[in-house]
């Protein structure tokens, strides 16, 4: 399966996905393709169309932002 | 409550699992794990419209779509990308130990037996329950404490004779009895724990151990310790010479514990209060009052109709009589 182009991620699943930890929804950042949970300051990476809802492949917010399509950030703990 | 012990080697096994599944080794007893899982769901007269699969792998996925039919919502989540059906469900990558789904959402849960494999099986199961709306079903099968008993037996005593210690070399699983408790303590109602034992026989151990690195279940536990050759070649011994049958072909014994369970809902049967009862049980045998040794509580009633064809263990742990509810095969 290859990389979507489109921007937008099925507004099905964004309805029933939660942030892991914290069970608080999520908002879909369509620039940098994540999922963002404000209530964690995670970022979770949808790649190849497939949301990975995993905190140690999660981008932490407060860190500075790889580029976009870049290379991945080294995992983090919660 | 302190935390579970931490036992499990969790970012291993989810590579160990994409590693195993890219490279087409699916397990057989995951197969049937999934196949027996969908057949206590035909016991279950109810239309299913939002279904989350938890594990199990992609057939059981594919399996469920066939089931439920083209516009159910339907989302499937495993810690392993290659182990997901984008083709059958909406997919994500997620931790069976820590579930990204909003509260009541579901009317079905299935979880495939991944479960064994993670160190908070209670708080998972938790999860899956809070995922569901009220009167959804939960079925969970994961691998019990008969599993690959016989090749723990053979590591002990190789180790024991070798080392003068052991080592945790196969992972605990729950038994029976622990999953009938997990089941009362997730205030399931019409809750069910029953069990499969499947034996499976190899030409030689060493053909076990292959199958089981090939599906990625190798290398699971956190504190692992190196196995010296002469353990293993030790173990490999001790199991050929205690675990083979008359024709040398040895045994391998695995047991799937099934969990199904309804989330309370005020409209789901459910026993009267103690002394609301009008008719006298005792005119109804035909017993004389007060001399019956049988007491009939009317508890369960019709607690199982249009539910299960099938009467099984109740989760209540008063019956766990060898033979009961066991298939066996080959």
């Amino acid at each position: 399966m290859g990389e979507r182009t489109t921007a937008e991620l099925d507004p099905r699943l964004l309805e029933i996905l939660v942030c892991p930890l914290t069970k608080k929804p999520l908002r879909w950042d369509p620039e940098r393709r994540e999922l963002v949970s404000e209530a964690a300051g995670l970022a979770y990476p949808v790649r190849d169309g497939i949301p990975i809802m995993l905190v140690e492949e999660a981008r932490r917010l407060d860190e500075t932002p790889p580029a976009p399509g870049g290379a991945r950030n080294p995992g983090t703990s919660a | 409550m302190s935390p579970p012990p931490q036992l499990f080697d969790r970012p291993r096994i989810r590579l160990r699992r994409e590693r195993a599944a890219r490279a087409g080794g699916d397990f057989f007893l995951e197969a049937e794990a999934a196949a027996r899982l969908l057949d206590r769901l035909d016991d279950v007269r109810r239309t299913f419209r939002r279904a989350l699969v938890v594990g199990g792998g992609p057939d059981l996925a594919r399996a469920l779509r066939r089931r439920l039919g083209p516009a159910a919502l339907l989302l499937h989540l495993d810690p392993a990308p290659a182990r997901l059906a984008p083709d059958a469900a909406r997919v994500a990558v997620a931790d069976e130990a820590w579930l990204p789904v909003a509260a009541a959402t579901f009317d079905l849960v299935l979880a495939g037996p991944g479960l064994a494999l993670v160190d908070d099986v209670p708080g998972a199961l938790a999860q899956m329950v809070r995922a569901l709306v009220p009167d959804g079903l939960l079925l969970a099968a994961f691998w019990g404490g008969e599993t690959l008993v016989e090749l723990r037996t053979a590591f002990v005593e190789a180790e024991l004779a070798l080392r003068g210690g052991a080592a945790l070399r196969v992972a605990p699983f729950a038994d029976l009895l622990e999953a009938a408790a997990l089941l009362q303590r997730l205030g399931l109602a019409l809750a069910v724990a029953d069990r499969d034992r499947i034996r499976v026989r190899y030409a030689d151990p060493w053909r076990l151990l292959l199958d089981l690195r090939a599906a990625g279940l190798t290398g699971v536990l956190r504190a692992r310790r190196p196995l010296r050759r002469d353990v293993l070649a030790a173990a490999l011994a001790r199991y050929r010479e205690a675990f083979a049958d008359a024709d040398g072909r040895v045994v391998a014994s695995f047991e799937l514990l099934f969990l199904t369970g309804w989330k309370p809902h005020p409209g789901q049967p459910k026993p009267r209060p103690r002394g609301s009862g009008r008719v006298d049980l005792a005119a109804l045998l035909g017993r004389p009052p007060g001399g019956g040794e049988d007491q009939i509580s009317g508890a369960a009633g019709d607690a199982g109709a249009g539910r299960s064809k099938r009467a099984r263990m109740s989760a209540q742990p008063s019956n766990p009589a060898p033979g009961q509810g066991e298939r066996s095969s080959q």
